[in-house]
């Protein structure tokens, strides 16, 4: 079911990967804290899957983010980078105590994730790209013989670009099994609810009907990631996509399942969350 | 009684006697990807009017036809980039700035990809109207930070520019008219990235010009020459990073200086060389020859030229005027 470890490949355990996801949840509330709203309904919720990716899946060396082996991750919608940062210094690219920084005037962890820190694979606040540039990566890595594979996680508010949907047309034309995109379905955009603001209706249906290997799921659930992520590597004919149904705010129970693009975390709050975040 | 007809298929704007030569781009492109391995040929559904039937036949390993589908294009060529290749991705002007400048900006100019845009039918050469004339593409990518802006006047230079830009790493836009080229100089007279060419003095000042307007501004000078009116020519390839040095050493003799661009006067060569100018500190008559702000229109090339006072009849005019101006006459009727 999951993969072996190797120098590059941690293959934790879901068990593992659970207490990777709570760590990577405290910073994200002890990043968003300081600044008192933020991005934290979105870290939260992608906290499993990150995890899922960095100390499972990816093939990739922290000391050498650039590293032309390595499994590539894309984060679509960039305003998640807060999620995304926390991954990388947990994984080892940078301190952890770096994370303070996050937000602050100069440093390279910006709001929205920018390609100034390394290890962010491309600047993609500006939605409906980051699958593009997955296709392109994909089409380059397979042309060289590389084994490497991209890994794009999309929003379902994202999914509204119509960007996205030349991308999906193209990843099928050209037969990329190398590329795995993973959308994050939370049900949330800045207005309110996806469903209300744009009901996109049946979204596997979508991808499928664009021949897409679609593999539809419960986005906190790290088996289910796992075996989701075997099932694309073992997919030859395509690309593979990952309908992952989250929840915002996932494991603090005061923001949990709260559609808000641009979250409230007053101090209370912040240390009521990382009480619950203790283990 | 009916218009004549003047969408001729090369789209001609200079004499008939002009010496030319078809496909410049295709073929220097193709010359220069079996040399290199790096390079790849991105498309939109436009394979044969950007030239690339070419490279396609040739390399169908390194050519990708994206479809009509522009945003994902430029994203796509950001990604291939990223991974070592050099994308040259080929479309017309107008898709490659309007359509699509958010993924330009942010996919190709700010991680300062390896990206060669490749916009064809620039400003009037274009019979299709506003939405196939690039009027405005020269503005847009020249305010992009890091990006390259290049403009062939002549096919022999098309080659050594390409290679330049390949030798160049980091993103660049060369806008170019399609088919025919006029063939004017040596290869050896194309200057580097970011110099101008020099390409006859003249006693009574300069006319600056980029593309096909060079070819229009040397038959302006025989008519300026005709009424006694000696104007100098510069070759300016590449707008970005514009010869700032060879503007303000021109500037600064104080005499009439003309820009001439198949473009909106607004943003383009004009733009840059007023920049310039103004910051200089010299002072002399100016003139900037273009599209005035106004949308142009379907037809055929020379009718639209005459039309927009991109003509070479109209080059020799606004010189004339300003070299009156600076003699204190009124212009020769």
């Amino acid at each position: 079911m999951s993969r072996a470890p190797s120098p590059h490949r941690l293959a934790l355990d879901a068990t593992a990967l659970a207490e990777k996801a709570r760590r990577l949840r405290r910073h994200v509330v002890r990043m968003v804290a300081p600044i008192g709203e933020g991005y934290a309904g979105q870290g939260l919720g992608a906290a499993d899957i990150l995890a899922a990716l960095y100390f499972h899946e990816m093939a990739y060396d922290p000391d050498d983010p650039g590293w032309e082996g390595r499994d590539r991750f894309i984060l679509s919608p960039a305003h998640y980078g807060v999620g995304l940062f926390a991954a990388l210094a947990e994984r080892g690219v940078m301190p952890v105590q770096e994370l303070a920084q996050y937000g602050t005037d100069g440093s390279p962890m910006e709001i929205i994730a920018s390609e100034r820190l390394p290890g962010v694979e491309a600047t993609c606040g500006s939605l409906g790209m980051g699958l593009s540039v997955g296709v392109g990566m994909g089409l380059s890595l397979r042309r060289h013989g590389s084994a490497s594979r991209v890994y794009v996680l999309i929003g379902d508010g994202e999914m509204q670009e119509g960007s996205t949907w030349e991308a999906a047309m193209s990843a099928v034309n050209f037969g990329l099994s190398n590329l795995c995109a993973i959308v994050d379905v939370n049900d949330m955009q800045v207005d309110g609810a996806t469903t209300s603001v744009m009901n996109m209706g049946d979204i596997a249906a979508k991808w499928r009907a664009f021949g897409w290997n679609t593999i539809a799921l419960d986005g906190h659930d790290l088996d289910a990631l796992l075996a989701a992520f075997v099932s694309a590597r073992a997919h030859g004919a395509g690309p593979t996509v990952l309908v992952a149904d989250t929840r915002p705010g996932r494991g603090v129970s005061a923001l949990e399942g709260r559609k808000s693009h641009f979250a409230k975390l007053p101090p209370e709050l912040a240390a009521q969350a990382l009480a619950e975040l203790e283990g | 009684m009916r218009a004549p007809v003047t969408i001729a298929k090369s789209g001609a704007v200079w004499r008939e006697s002009t010496p030319i030569a078809s496909k410049a781009y295709g073929r220097a492109l193709l010359a220069l990807a079996e040399a290199d391995p790096r390079i790849v040929c991105l498309g939109a559904d436009l394979t044969g009017p950007t030239e690339t039937d070419l490279f396609r036949d040739r390399l169908p390993d390194r050519f990708f036809n994206l479809g009509v589908a522009e945003a994902n294009l430029m994203c796509v060529a950001s990604g291939m980039a990223r991974t070592g290749d050099i994308p040259f991705v080929n479309t017309f002007g107008v898709f490659a700035s309007r359509r699509s400048f958010d993924q330009v900006t942010l996919q190709i100019a700010y991680p300062r990809a390896n990206v060669k845009l490749v916009g064809f039918m620039p400003g009037l050469t274009s019979p299709g109207g506003p939405t196939h004339q690039a009027t405005d593409d020269v503005a847009m990518m020249r305010a992009l930070p890091g990006m390259v802006v290049m403009e062939p006047a002549c096919a022999t230079h098309v080659a050594p520019m390409l290679a330049a830009l390949v030798a160049h790493d980091g993103p660049a836009y060369m806008r170019i008219k399609r088919g025919d080229l006029p063939l004017l100089f040596t290869a050896e007279t194309c200057p580097p990235i970011g110099k101008g060419q020099v390409v006859r003095r003249g006693r009574d000042g300069w006319i600056l010009a980029s593309g096909v307007m060079v070819t229009l501004a040397l038959e302006a000078m025989e008519m300026l020459a005709e009424q006694g009116i000696e104007a100098g020519l510069v070759n300016l390839p590449t707008i970005k990073p514009l010869d700032v040095a060879l503007v303000a050493e021109l500037a600064g003799e104080g005499k009439p200086m003309l820009v001439a661009e198949n473009h909106s006067v607004v943003g383009g060569l004009g733009s840059a060389v007023a920049e310039v100018i103004a910051e200089s500190g010299h002072a002399l008559p100016f003139g900037r020859l273009g599209v005035e702000d106004v949308f142009a229109e379907g037809a055929g090339a020379p009718f639209l030229f005459d039309k927009y006072g991109l003509s070479a009849g109209a080059i020799a005019g606004r010189f004339a005027t300003l070299s009156a101006r600076n003699r204190g006459m009124s212009p020769v009727p």
